[in-house]
């Protein structure tokens, strides 16, 4: 459940039956308006389709008021029952949160129910307050932790964002300049947790951090580090931190082979499963293609949904 | 156990975890075999286990998110919501409900406060006209008065379908939004339902000191029942949110409050049902040709309608103990 002193940002952990807790991140007021604008105009797409089509229906029956009456009754549909419907049929999403990725889950984690979904929508009512300005669904949403407007509140729903992570794995290093290094580092030395965290949040970054800013990044724990390890000064903190995350993830004989298949991961199973090309390599496969990196990652990554990019 | 090592022994089971979550999450192929539930929830175990471990393995960052999204995935499969079933709703809406509210305080207040403000309003409407107008301008009242000045003639299928639309959406938007103000700690369910007897209150008062009395009394007579209740019904299921918050019954507001939402939903879904019946009735019968007489015994039968349904469904070892 929910740890309230702890929370530091939007993440929200979670602790499931077996004890595992896991991580959401809620989606506050100002993620959740650009979804609600798109499902606006999706709202205003169906209604004036459904006149057109109801009015046009009823006048070739020779009956243009049952038309008209049936539009009033399906506008009422809608414009009450448009989220409810569609979240209960979408686990959770509207059109709109599809499109921005949200998604409406249940406080304890679960997908929400129909009954759920339609009342949080009859109680934007209130939220909307006053005159559509939403000015009470904003102020629900700062008072609580979870950013949930009072149809949330009274529902026991929130709204998180759902992050594709499409990558994952040990980013694998190629330059000799590194290899020739792990060598050097002295045989007993293990990598703490927390260096190992840092070290490997620092290398997948790496490829996207220009060289003059690398050993700056790279001196604070590099230069401790060479001093430690009694190497020369002019030696690159880089490939320094480089050369101990091979050791540390990989160990010194792969590191010399420079084989491991598992450089990266897997695309993302629905995107294979779409048919979809899977998005470029962010980590080489071939030794020979080393000095590419860099730049190649440079034009690719934002487009890439990994976390690497800049 | 090196990372690298470690990631390509999980990596297999992680991809088919993925595969199998992306197949429960299309709804065409949702239903596993006994063996493939089996193996899910074992893979599903497995990558819990992996996370739980992260920190100990080292898993890079990226790893650790990429898992955290993973296992929030199956977790969702695994654990899923129970869905809608008509047996339940049915059983619901024609034995839990009327005996809650049978029993229901917000019913009652609800109850009293329309019906003493309507009674009220119209009394001192029918006592002086003034009083009428200034609650709906004397326009308006003029208005009003002339759509009734005719005698009723009848509208056809045509133009009773459009109205049972319009009543539909008007009338039932009205009554959702006397459930959502309700949430407004019973104030504003509570001022909604003030102001809705106070209009239709002195409405009926003045009418009835004009000279289209009979017109308007026999338009109304059908349909009257059942919207009524409805609203009345609807604005007890808001004010029972209302107050969930302020009388917690020892819970905390929140859990007070969802707990409260969850049993609203029946009640507002019942209010719905009356609202859209009222609208057949007032579109359709009310203002046809049909002879007073049948339109009064609509009235009389969905009056007993309602009394059968609070009273002796909602009550029922009160009335074993009658009998």
């Amino acid at each position: 459940m929910a740890q309230p002193g702890r929370q530091l940002d939007t993440h929200f952990e979670m602790v499931t039956p077996e004890n595992i807790a896991f991580q959401y991140r809620v989606a506050g007021p100002f993620q959740r308006l650009p979804a609600y604008l798109f499902d606006l105009m999706i709202q205003g797409v169906i209604i004036v389709g459904g006149f057109l089509l109801l009015v046009l229906a009823g006048s070739l029956a020779s009956m243009p008021g049952g038309g008209i009456g049936a539009f009033l009754v399906f506008f009422f549909f809608v414009n009450w029952f448009y989220g409810g419907i569609f979240e209960t049929l979408l686990n959770g999403q509207t059109p709109g949160k599809r499109i921005l990725r949200l998604r409406v889950i249940s406080v304890d984690g679960q997908p929400i129910n129909a009954l759920q979904a339609i009342l949080r929508n009859l109680l934007r009512a209130v939220d909307l307050l006053p005159l559509y300005t939403y000015q009470l669904g904003l102020f629900s949403a700062i008072l609580t932790e979870r950013f949930q407007r009072l149809g949330d509140v009274a529902c026991g729903t929130m709204v998180i964002v759902e992050e594709p992570q499409y990558r994952y794995g040990v980013a694998r290093i190629v330059e000799p300049e590194v290899l020739a290094l792990v060598a050097a580092i002295p045989p007993n030395f293990s990598v703490s947790r927390t260096l190992g965290v840092a070290l490997s949040s620092y290398v997948l970054r790496r490829p996207s951090i220009p060289w003059s800013r690398r050993v700056q990044i790279a001196r604070h724990v590099g230069e401790p580090l060479r001093e430690q390890f009694g190497l020369p000064p002019t030696t690159n903190v880089d490939h320094l931190l480089c050369a101990v995350y091979q050791r540390a993830f990989f160990g010194e004989t792969e590191a010399a082979a420079g084989t491991n298949p598992f450089a990266v991961a897997a695309p993302h199973a629905r995107q294979a499963a779409a048919g979809m090309p899977a998005p470029a390599a962010v980590f080489v496969p071939e030794p020979a293609a080393a000095a590419v990196v860099a730049t190649h990652l440079a034009g690719t990554s934002p487009a890439s949904p990994s976390e690497q990019g800049p | 156990m090196r990372v690298a090592e470690l990631l390509a022994e999980r990596r297999e089971n992680w991809r088919e975890l993925e595969g199998v979550c992306v197949q429960l999450e299309s709804r065409r192929q949702r239903r596993l075999g006994a063996r493939a539930i089996t193996r899910f929830a074992a893979l599903y175990r497995g990558a819990c286990a992996d996370l739980a471990l992260a920190d100990a393995y080292q898993l890079p960052p990226n790893t650790v998110s990429y898992l955290h999204q993973l296992v929030g995935r199956a977790h969702n499969q695994l654990y899923r919501a129970r869905s809608f079933q008509l047996s339940s709703w049915t059983h619901e809406m024609l034995v839990a409900l009327p005996q809650r509210l049978y029993h229901d305080n917000c019913l009652r207040l609800a109850f009293v406060v329309f019906w003493g403000f309507f009674l009220a309003t119209m009394f001192l409407s029918y006592v002086s006209p003034n009083f009428a107008a200034s609650i709906w301008t004397q326009e308006g009242l003029n208005q009003m008065e002339e759509m009734h000045s005719q005698s009723i003639s009848g509208k056809g299928l045509n133009a009773g379908s459009m109205s049972v639309g319009f009543y539909v959406q008007h009338n039932t938007s009205i009554g959702l939004q006397c459930f959502a103000f309700g949430l407004l700690l019973g104030v504003g369910g509570l001022l909604i339902t003030i102001s809705n007897g106070i209009l239709l209150g002195s409405v009926f008062g003045y009418m009835a000191t004009t000279s289209v009395r009979d017109n308007f009394f026999q338009f109304v007579t059908a349909h009257g029942p059942f919207e009524l209740t409805a609203i009345v019904i609807c604005s007890a299921a808001g004010m029972r949110l209302g107050f969930a918050i302020v009388d917690t019954k020892g819970l905390t507001r929140y859990d007070s409050l969802r707990l409260a939402t969850r049993e609203a939903m029946p009640t507002v879904v019942l209010g719905m049902i009356l609202f859209f019946l009222a609208a057949c009735i007032e579109g359709l019968i009310s203002p046809s040709q049909l002879p007073y007489a049948l339109k009064a015994a609509i009235a009389v039968a969905s009056s007993a309608i309602l009394v059968l349904y609070f009273v002796l469904h909602g009550n029922p070892q009160g009335n074993r103990l009658a009998t």
